[in-house]
């Protein structure tokens, strides 16, 4: 404190003056509780800059947080725009360093330039909390009461800005110890969060367990089977209602009850043996899953089931649980079932039939008994070798052949073949196959019957052969009936003329000769034999004027049904019939019983022709063509005795056959002079000969 | 050619024939007489000569071998079978039931006139044979009743007595009965008695014994 000679009420006026602003700054810190260091240092400024004359007032604070401090300053009203805290700060600073302890106490005013008196103070005991700098460019700054003031407010900024930077520190303690229990307090709430979801999960699950607990309580309470439990003992524990009905006892009433008084007396020591055993060994002796058994129902009655096994290991027990299904209905099904198979079998096996099945790829996989002992083979004969070697070697090619057709078609197969029989006798069975399919129209099996006709067939043939035999004789007759009226004709007259010239003869011969008789007799031998030539013309005329019902015919058909009614005198002869017919032969307008006849009459004539033939192949062979477009030929060749007199064959009467009356090739000329056709024959260049007949082709109807 | 001169007669439907075998047989110096038909030969009044038959088998309406089954039994003459074509069962039917033969036409003349001959030969007999039982007949119609019980039992060789006896008469009366059938029937002996009853048809008693 400096002291002047003032006046002394001035000085007492400023001592006054002096102790007012020390008790306002005294005051201060009242003003600062609870404030933060800016504020402290806002007010303190104020403060300074009111009571003191300065033209500066700069305080520097180092903040714990950060490098930069905190900086402020505070000039008089008419300074304040032109100066910055932090310009303050480094004008304070370099020109006095950084230690505020060394601050000289006087420095140039960084600002206007002109001397400042500079008062630092440190805030804090080292001045650890900052600096506080007042400068003035009065010469006589500072006055002690200024420096008082000063070092006091400075004292009490240090105290407020030390509680202030205490209650900050001890804020935060306070706001981490808050953070941390409100982590806590999360970390908990989660935790809690989570519990209570494991415990709803838990919640859920035991009613997920209640609920399928309910649906097999259910279950069990209402199956149609018996649901039937027993402990290690073999003690029942639990039945079901469905007990009742199966058993006939209430399911209490089994409760407590060994198992063994739902078997049938001879079953319970088995099962009781069995029981021990398994409990022992663990080995079972039937099948848990499914096993057939008899039970024995309450009124005494055995009755079969379906039996099926769990068990279940609780608190260190043993329980087992059987679901026992009543099988009678099943069994009796079962049985009829069978029993039908039995009878179903029975009848494939002793029906008089053979039968047989194959797979859809033709294999045979079925026999029945009569089959295997017609042939007197075994099923594996039969697999090995199929049909082939049982069947006559003439038949086996054609039948496999049709066979594999109707298995690649699916076509039911039919046929005939010679099947050999056990002794070795070949018979003839028509074989009938059907497939059956599925719902898709898939094969799936071929069933079969072999039908023997071996009697039926000869029968047939036999038949066929005295059609034929029939219808030649029909044919002889018919012949003969007509060669009878002709003879009739011819042999009136001729009768008549012998008998004139002999009866003339003896008139002449007569003595005295009767010469006007002899002649009567002569003049009627002139008009018999001129009526016999009549005769004969008026024969002839029969012929070609017979009305004929002609239609359209096939020859190829006609031929085939002559050929068919000579099957048997081929066969018989033992004569090779060889046809080739032009399929593309065209029609003729002909009576079909005259060319019928016709084609007869060629076809036996070869076959007679063949009779003396023993030292060659009897061949009769068929041909039919067109030699024009508007002909058809048909060809007879035999291989029999040929032709002497090609010429005079078809003269009516010329036969070269001890029993022939020359009339079927004359009949054949006939016929087929009445058709328009041409008729002749040839000998061959081998044995034999070739008869030929030409027929006019019936205009656009070749078939 | 008296009346008791052979006859033929010609049964054929073909007047060719017909004239044919007129010529021929008359020139063999036989009466010939022809028709037409089955019905045309029944119808004619038949002169009592020896004849014969020559039948065409063959015939419109009745046929050849149905006139001969009409004809059998009765006095018809002999049947020469003429046919246009002689079949083997009608052949062997007709000489079954009694032809002389069988021609199939046309035929020699010398086998039609020797059948021709034949037939007529054999009617002479049967004419003959039926003329002596007409004789035979006419006596033993004078025979009585009780004569006619008699004649078996004589012809089979009974005693008188024994013949009474059967049939409740005197041996005496049956031998007075004896020698009235003997005169009646003219027999010269026992033998001969037998004989006619033969040919009468008489059959012998058997009577009890």
């Amino acid at each position: 404190m400096d002291v002047q000679p003032r006046d002394p009420a001035e000085e007492i006026k400023g001592l006054e003056r002096c102790i007012n602003d020390l008790v306002s700054v005294l005051a201060l810190p009242a003003m600062w509780s609870g404030g933060d260091p800016s504020r402290i240092v806002d007010t303190l400024l104020d403060a300074l800059l009111g009571m003191l004359q300065v033209d500066l007032v700069y305080v520097r604070l180092k903040n714990p947080g950060s490098q930069a401090p905190i900086e402020m300053v505070r000039c008089p009203q008419s300074q304040k725009q032109m100066v910055q805290p932090h310009e303050i700060g480094e004008a304070l600073k370099h020109w006095l360093g950084a230690d505020a302890q060394e601050w000289p106490l006087l420095i140039r005013n960084p600002i206007r330039g002109r001397d400042l008196s500079m008062v630092p103070l440190g805030l804090g005991l080292q001045g650890e909390i900052g600096a506080i700098v007042a400068g003035s460019e009065r010469a006589d700054f500072p006055r002690q009461t200024e420096r008082l003031i000063l070092s006091v407010a400075a004292n009490q900024a240090s105290i407020g800005l030390q509680e202030a930077r205490l209650r900050s520190e001890q804020k935060g303690v306070a706001s981490e110890l808050d953070r941390r229990v409100a982590q806590r307090t999360a970390e908990l709430a989660a935790a809690n969060e989570e519990l209570r979801k494991e415990i709803a999960e838990r919640w859920r699950a035991e009613e997920n367990l209640r609920s399928s607990e309910e649906k097999h309580r259910l279950v069990v309470e209402t199956a149609s089977d018996a649901v039937i439990s027993m402990d290690d003992h073999g003690t029942i524990q639990f039945a079901n209602p469905a007990t009742a009905i199966i058993f006939g006892y209430d399911p209490t009433e089994l409760v407590g009850r060994p198992l063994t008084v739902l078997m049938p007396e001879f079953m319970r020591e088995l099962h009781d043996r069995g029981f021990r055993r398994f409990l022992e060994t663990g080995q079972r002796h039937i099948n848990w899953r499914g096993t057939e058994l008899s039970a024995l129902r309450k009124d005494g009655q055995e009755f079969p089931v379906e039996v099926s096994f769990g068990e279940l290991t609780r608190d260190g027990h043993k329980l087992f649980t059987g679901f026992i299904r009543d099988i009678s209905e099943r069994r009796q099904t079962a049985d009829k079932l069978r029993a039908s198979e039995r009878d179903l079998s029975l009848i494939i096996e002793t029906i008089p039939g053979l039968i047989w099945c194959a797979a859809p790829d033709g294999e045979l996989t079925y026999l029945n008994q009569r089959l295997l002992d017609y042939t007197g083979t075994s099923h594996d004969d039969w697999a090995k070798r199929g049909w082939a070697n049982l069947l006559h070697p003439d038949d086996a090619a054609p039948s496999a052949h049709a066979w594999a057709h109707a298995v690649a078609s699916g076509q039911p197969h039919e046929g005939q073949f010679r099947l050999r029989r056990s002794d070795g006798v070949y018979r003839w069975f028509q074989v009938l196959g059907q497939a059956a399919r599925d719902s898709e129209g898939g094969v799936v099996r071929w069933y079969g019957l072999l039908i023997d006709i071996h009697d039926r067939k000869y029968m047939e043939e036999a038949l066929r052969e005295s059609q034929a035999q029939l219808s030649r004789a029909i044919q002889k007759a018919t012949v003969g009936e007509f060669a009878a009226a002709i003879a009739h004709e011819i042999n009136q007259p001729l009768a008549a003329v012998v008998a004139n010239g002999q009866a003339c003869l003896r008139w002449l011969a007569a003595q005295p000769s009767d010469i006007a008789k002899a002649q009567e007799a002569a003049e009627r031998i002139v008009r018999d034999g001129k009526e016999s030539g009549e005769v004969v013309r008026r024969i002839r005329a029969l012929f070609q004027q017979a009305a004929l019902e002609k239609i359209e015919l096939d020859l190829n058909e006609v031929i085939a049904e002559v050929l068919r009614l000579l099957n048997g005198e081929t066969a018989k002869k033992r004569i090779t019939v060889e046809t080739d017919l032009d399929q593309d032969l065209a029609h003729v307008a002909g009576d079909r019983v005259q060319l019928q006849q016709l084609v007869f009459n060629l076809l036996l004539n070869g076959i007679e022709a063949m009779d003396p033939v023993v030292d060659r192949l009897k061949r009769l062979s068929i041909r039919s063509k067109h030699s024009s477009p508007e002909t058809v030929l048909v060809e007879v060749r035999d291989s029999g005795i040929g032709l002497k007199d090609p010429e005079r064959i078809f003269d009516a009467f010329f036969t070269t056959k001890e029993n022939g009356m020359g009339m079927g090739l004359a009949i054949c000329r006939s016929i087929v002079a009445a058709h328009q056709g041409r008729l002749w024959a040839a000998t061959r260049e081998g044995p034999g000969a070739i008869f030929s007949f030409t027929l006019p082709a019936k205009a656009g109807l070749a078939s | 050619m008296n009346s008791d001169s052979p006859v033929v007669f010609v049964v054929d439907d073909d007047h060719r024939v017909r004239e044919a075998l007129s010529s021929l047989i008359s020139s063999a110096g036989l009466r010939v007489a022809v028709f037409g038909s089955a019905a045309e030969f029944l119808e004619y009044e038949k002169p009592d000569a020896p004849a014969c038959l020559v039948l065409d088998l063959q015939l419109p309406g009745t046929s050849g071998l149905e006139l001969q089954q009409q004809l059998v039994g009765g006095d018809a003459p002999p049947i020469v079978f003429i046919s246009g074509h002689g079949d083997i069962p009608s052949s062997v039917r007709a000489m079954k039931a009694g032809a002389i033969e069988f021609l199939s036409k046309p035929f020699d003349d010398r086998e039609l006139l020797q059948a021709i001959d034949s037939a007529l030969d054999r009617d002479r007999i049967e004419r003959q044979k039926r003329s002596e039982l007409a004789e035979l007949q006419r006596h033993y119609n004078l025979l009585t009743p009780r004569e006619r019980e008699v004649l078996p039992f004589v012809v089979a060789g009974f005693a008188n007595k024994q013949t009474g006896a059967d049939l409740g008469t005197s041996e005496i009366t049956i031998g007075v009965h004896r020698g009235q059938i003997m005169r009646k029937m003219a027999a010269k002996s026992l033998a001969e008695l037998v004989r006619m009853a033969d040919k009468l048809g008489i059959s012998r008693a058997a009577g009890t014994v």
